[in-house]
């Protein structure tokens, strides 16, 4: 199969247009009769500062966002603003009225806060928090809800010199911010994109920005909304206001919100918010909600203590873990034989009773092996590396715990051994026997004989230097079968005292018909393959942007009713966008905002193919417990 | 390491006590003579190995080293199930860890297992001037539990290594001694067994 303008059933060379219907049925199902006092009051007290939003301070746009997540700004408040005015134009207008009296003081430009707020550096002020508060007298006071600098590559000081060739993870410090923030500050209400977990009772849960003790308040209106629309036997789903969008995920007694003016797709949105759940379903199960049948006030924060750096994680992982949107994973590039030894000694475990054995490089998969029947959700991977990789405990030594798989088994814990064989690679043993410790100690000296044996983590190390597929290696000459692996990806590259990375920013140049990026994904396989960033979206901001984009595209490929094959083209001031998807694999590419779109196409193609002439050392094939 | 003809001791040994108390900070003074400031909170448990060798046998000890967090007390059995020692701790400077202490003294006295060497640890005793935990108050709690007392500091290291010692000579005390004429590299047919001597 091939791509060609012609076939091409949408080509539309500008953004497609928001679609505010769904919006207005949604408003026009919230029947409001008399709880229209208590919105009023709720609004009053989302207005009682008087501080005005009615600037977006255009930090809407995504460049304004700093590259680290926490720097996001935004007037959160204008939201509830229109929120509110829009359920008074619906039901009451009083509450209208008052919302504009007093949210009346707008007009105030941030733009220079902003950019003063968004610097976030361990050291500043605003970020301290909890990461005091744990040193050493203050850990009595039970706040462990902390955000340390962790020991390794993360600790590196920003550097805004060299944002471009630092790994997000590497620049990115986890761990709660702002926690001296709450709704009345005027710093909170700027933040671009809010989440929110809270209890059906009102008691706050989770939240990304301040501390959630403080946002009782705030909690309580939320909860207002929700129950106020559900008592009508409907769902709010989300709401639109202007640029803000308030989306709401109901689970049982745990409500989940995001607010945010970051102009992603409420599918999007609401996928994030599912990740959040299952997140949190991971670290507790579902049986959680029996506290609230005991207790409808239940308050559940202390379950939570310690984990807002795991939260917080994840949610960085939406701007820079296409992961987290693609619901497929990636696996490290590694030579087929390599893949192979792995593969081969993890299935020699699995067969001793491990449910699945899992060895991973970061937010790679090096090898993956599940018992029979068993399948892993790549979901489910993903929030499990992202619990392990944000928990600095791992690190410290092998470690034993009750992990829950949401995909799998909601309502269970399994039993998960973890075992870093070095920095960025690591082991996870998942068990549903509470007393295996030892034996998966053992299977875990055997494993890594093995691996050491056979070179493969020396190998994961080299591939971790050498990056996945760069875009200027992609193959002029399209004639693969003969030519085949031409990518640096069968050629050893002599090794180099530096980092692959910090050359790479310097002399890169685009692809050919200037390609800038792309990810492919295989629908089959669960997995993706996503080239590594060249100069051109070099910093975690304009890397951030582009994920945004593919999120957007792959929001819109998936609407409801799309047929088997569809292709988009969109052409802004940022780049051309081209999306490909078919029954076997999807498509995005990201090239210069002037490409020629037949070469663009083209170039399309033969990304494809260059992805199946290597498919053998960037996917793991065969042995995926998906395809059982 | 060990002597020749030394008995060798495994013992499974347990820390538990409320999150932020030290136990982690613990361990890593004793096992690897580090200290972090911000040392992060454990998530289920760690699990470490430390051999200390006695005049009269050698002790090797696996150390379970259990998160605080309220969401992991119901799984505490998992990891104190079969341990021949426990390591019970709290923070001079805050009251409520010492309560916590307690019950966690409770829970394991229910257990009835006679033979647990039981310590109770008052750590962070750098912290002097925020002490609200008197000594005295921990002594008798602990004599009313037959356990032993020790205040420590993972910070300054003082009396970490004692503690462990204590635990050891008291472990070989309650291990009947006989001439070993097992190796140490077999460990690892004998690891499930606990609290065993060889020989
Ligand atoms: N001043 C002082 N601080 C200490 C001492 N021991 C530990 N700390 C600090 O107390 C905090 C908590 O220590 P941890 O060792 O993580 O406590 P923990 O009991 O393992 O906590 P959980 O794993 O959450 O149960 C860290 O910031 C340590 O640096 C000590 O003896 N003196
Ligand atoms: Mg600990």
């Amino acid at each position: 199969m091939s791509l060609d303008s012609t076939s091409s059933t949408s080509a539309d060379d500008s953004p497609d247009p928001a679609s505010p219907e769904s919006v207005e049925s949604q408003l026009g199902s919230v029947a409001l009769s008399e709880p229209v006092a208590e919105l009023a009051s709720a609004a009053n007290q989302v207005a009682r500062n008087g501080v005005g939003f009615a600037t977006a301070s255009e930090g809407g746009d995504d460049d304004e966002e700093d590259a680290d997540m926490g720097g996001e700004e935004g007037p959160v408040g204008r939201a509830e603003e229109e929120v509110w005015a829009d359920y008074g134009g619906v039901g009451g207008l009083a509450a209208a009225e008052e919302v504009g009296e007093g949210l009346g003081g707008g007009g105030v430009v941030w733009g220079r806060t902003n950019s003063e707020l968004e610097v976030d550096e361990p050291a500043s002020p605003s970020s301290s928090g909890y990461a005091g508060e744990r040193g050493s007298s203050g850990a009595s006071s039970g706040e462990l809800e902390i955000g340390e600098v962790v020991e390794d590559e993360i600790q590196e000081p920003r550097s805004d010199g060299v944002d471009g060739v630092l790994d997000s993870q590497a620049s990115w410090v986890p761990g709660k911010r702002h926690v001296d923030e709450d709704d009345a500050s005027v710093s909170w209400r700027k933040r671009k994109k809010h989440f929110f977990i809270l209890s059906h009772s009102g008691k706050p849960i989770y939240s990304r920005y301040g501390d959630e003790h403080k946002l009782a308040g705030f909690s309580a209106t939320l909860q207002a909304i929700i129950s106020f629309v559900e008592n009508g036997g409907d769902r709010v789903k989300f709401v639109r206001a202007g640029k803000h969008q308030v989306v709401f995920l109901v689970k049982g007694p745990i409500y989940l919100v995001c607010i945010s003016c970051t102009e992603e797709p409420y599918d999007s949105l609401r996928g994030q918010l599912e990740l959040m759940y299952g997140q949190m379903i991971l670290i507790l199960t579902k049986s959680v909600n029996r506290c609230f049948e005991k207790n409808p006030k239940f308050d559940m924060t202390p379950l939570l203590g310690g984990t807002d750096v795991v939260f917080s994680a994840l949610i960085h992982s939406f701007s820079c873990n296409p992961a987290t949107f693609l619901h497929a994973y990636t696996c490290l590039p590694l030579a087929l034989a390599t893949r192979q030894a792995a593969v081969a000694i993890l299935q020699d475990v699995a067969d001793s009773g491990v449910l699945f054995a899992i060895l991973m490089c970061k937010h790679k998969v090096v090898s993956l092996v599940g018992a029979q029947k068993a399948s892993l959700h790549p979901d489910d991977m993903l929030l499990l590396a992202n619990f392990v990789m944000s928990s600095e405990s791992f690190r410290t030594s092998e470690s034993f715990s009750p992990i829950c798989l949401p995909r799998y088994n909601p309502m269970a814990f399994l039993y998960a051994y973890v075992h870093y064989f070095d920095v960025d690679t690591y082991l996870m043993l998942l068990t549903t026997s509470s007393d295996a410790f030892y034996h998966l100690k053992d299977c875990r000296m055997r494993i890594e004989m093995v691996l050491l044996k056979s070179n493969v983590l020396s190998e994961i190390q080299r591939s971790l230097l050498d990056g996945g597929m760069h875009v200027e290696d992609l193959p002029v000459d399209p004639l693969p079968r003969s030519s085949s692996l031409p990518s640096h990806l069968s050629q050893p590259k002599p090794p180099t005292d530096s980092p692959e990375r910090f050359r790479e920013t310097c002399d890169w140049i685009a692809g050919p018909a200037g390609l800038w990026h792309f990810i492919y994904r295989s629908v089959f396989l669960d997995q993706y393959v996503s080239s590594e960033f060249p100069a051109p979206i070099s910093s975690p901001r304009q890397q951030k942007r582009l994920y945004r984009a593919y999120q957007k595209l792959y929001a819109s490929m998936h609407e409801k009713g799309i047929g088997p094959h569809k292709t988009q083209f969109r052409r802004d001031e940022n780049y051309v966008l081209l999306c490909w998807v078919t029954q076997d694999f999807e498509l995005y590419a990201a090239f210069d905002p002037l490409a020629d779109k037949a070469l663009a196409i083209k170039t399309c193609n033969r990304v494809c193919q260059w992805v199946k002439d290597v498919e053998n050392e960037i996917f793991l094939l065969g042995a995926s417990p998906f395809s059982w | 390491m060990a002597r020749p003809g030394n008995k060798i001791i495994q013992a499974k040994l347990v820390l538990l006590g409320d999150m932020g108390t030290g136990k982690t900070s613990l361990v890593l003074r004793f096992v690897k003579g580090q200290f972090f400031e911000n040392q992060e909170p454990t998530i289920g448990a760690a699990f470490f190995t430390q051999i200390l060798s006695l005049q009269e046998a050698t002790v090797k000890f696996d150390i379970w080293d259990t998160a605080g967090q309220e969401r992991y007390h119901s799984l505490a059995p998992m990891y104190y199930r079969g341990a021949a020692a426990a390591v019970v701790v709290f923070d001079i400077a805050s009251k409520d860890t010492f309560i916590r202490a307690k019950k966690w003294v409770e829970e394991l006295q229910r257990q009835g297992n006679s033979n647990l060497v039981m310590a109770l640890v008052a750590n962070k005793s750098d912290l002097e001037p925020s002490r609200e935990v008197d000594t005295e108050e921990g002594e008798e709690f602990a004599q009313e539990n037959g356990m032993f007392y020790i205040e420590t500091s993972a910070k300054t290291a003082e009396n970490i290594n004692d503690l462990f010692y204590e635990i050891a000579q008291r472990l070989a005390k309650a291990c009947p001694s006989k001439p070993s004429t097992m190796n140490l590299n077999n460990e690892v047919q004998h690891r499930r067994k606990l609290f065993c001597c060889f020989g």
